[in-house]
């Protein structure tokens, strides 16, 4: 194996201490640091207090296409972006503050938030593999996250022409008491 | 008497805008940059200058931070918008990221990461 450094090490060790406290799971701590499994599921433990969940991480590309779903995947992927292309982060680094900034703003705004972390890194990925592309509302002029190689002309937000049944979920119809917020907290069937 | 106090509010608003913005910039830069609106560049500049500097520049007749809803068909679609205020800020930050990036970002490296790339508005006018 290559020579160990311990200040490297350390500075690995702290990383994965940001990555679980924000929610990450094990493969992607795998693929992000280069310590052993074994140490990322002590490590997992001793802040979690319970082991790491197992199982597939989620791999569709077609759940950040639902409208909840949307706005808040464009909402994560417009920061991420800017920290890239502005703030000339780290991708790894970039995803850590701009999910931190995301997390922030959806508790600003009183709303539950949709993506988290796992997923929000997973959708760099699917943008990395041409999977997903930032199109442009042709009426608010906003980026929203697309399906790649999708048609361009007259593509319209979810925000500026939302579904018929965005946000009419049993919750925000019979529980209406004046809140503001119940709207962001329904989920949505895909559409 | 009453133009010398909208001058010195001025001044003081300036003021903690100044530190407020030096302060986030030492934090993190990057975040910073985000939350005020800023280029690297100034992110930077702003991040180095003495208390001394910071005074003499707030001691001004005019504001130094500026409105960022400056698109006029943005910013009445939002106060003429009649959601719920969640998704109204959503909309928001949205398109002010996707302002900024015209503004300030530096096309030649976007277009060397190919997944940052932003497909353009084609728009037919069918409707």
């Amino acid at each position: 194996m290559t020579t160990k450094s311990v200040i490297l090490e350390a500075h690995e060790i702290q990383l994965a201490i940001d990555l679980i406290n924000l929610g990450a799971r094990l493969q992607f701590l795998e693929a992000q640091t280069r310590l052993s499994r074994d140490r990322l599921i002590k490590l997992y433990k001793e802040l979690k207090g319970g082991s790491p969940p197992k199982g597939l991480l989620p791999f569709s590309a077609d759940w950040f296409m639902t409208w909840l779903s949307n706005i808040h995947s464009s909402m994560f992927y417009n920061i991420y972006r800017f920290m890239v292309t502005e703030g000339k982060c780290e991708p790894i680094v970039a995803v850590i503050k701009s999910y931190r900034l995301y997390l922030e703003q959806t508790e600003q705004q009183g709303a539950e938030s949709v993506l988290d972390f796992t997923r929000a890194w997973m959708l760099t990925r699917f943008f990395d593999a041409d999977l997903l592309q930032l199109s442009t509302c042709t009426r608010c002029h906003g980026h929203f996250v697309a399906h790649a190689h999708d048609p361009q002309s007259g593509f319209v937000c979810v925000l500026c022409r939302p579904p018929s049944r965005a946000g009419k979920t049993r919750k925000t119809t019979t529980g209406d008491s004046g809140e503001t917020q119940s709207c962001i907290n329904v989920s949505l069937e895909p559409i | 008497m009453k133009k010398n106090e909208i001058v010195n509010e001025v001044a003081d608003l300036n003021l903690s805008y100044l530190l407020l913005a030096q302060r986030l910039v030492r934090e993190d830069c990057a975040t910073a940059m985000f939350r005020l609106g800023l280029s690297r560049e100034v992110a930077d500049l702003l991040g180095s200058l003495s208390l001394s500097q910071v005074v003499k520049l707030a001691a001004s007749n005019v504001l130094l931070c500026r409105f960022r809803f400056d698109d006029h068909a943005i910013f009445s679609s939002l106060v003429h918008d009649d959601r719920n205020q969640a998704l109204q800020q959503a909309h928001a930050s949205i398109l002010l990221l996707g302002r900024r990036s015209k503004r300030f970002a530096n096309v030649a490296y976007i277009n060397s990461l190919p997944m940052l790339r932003i497909a353009p508005a084609i728009d037919h006018n069918d409707d």
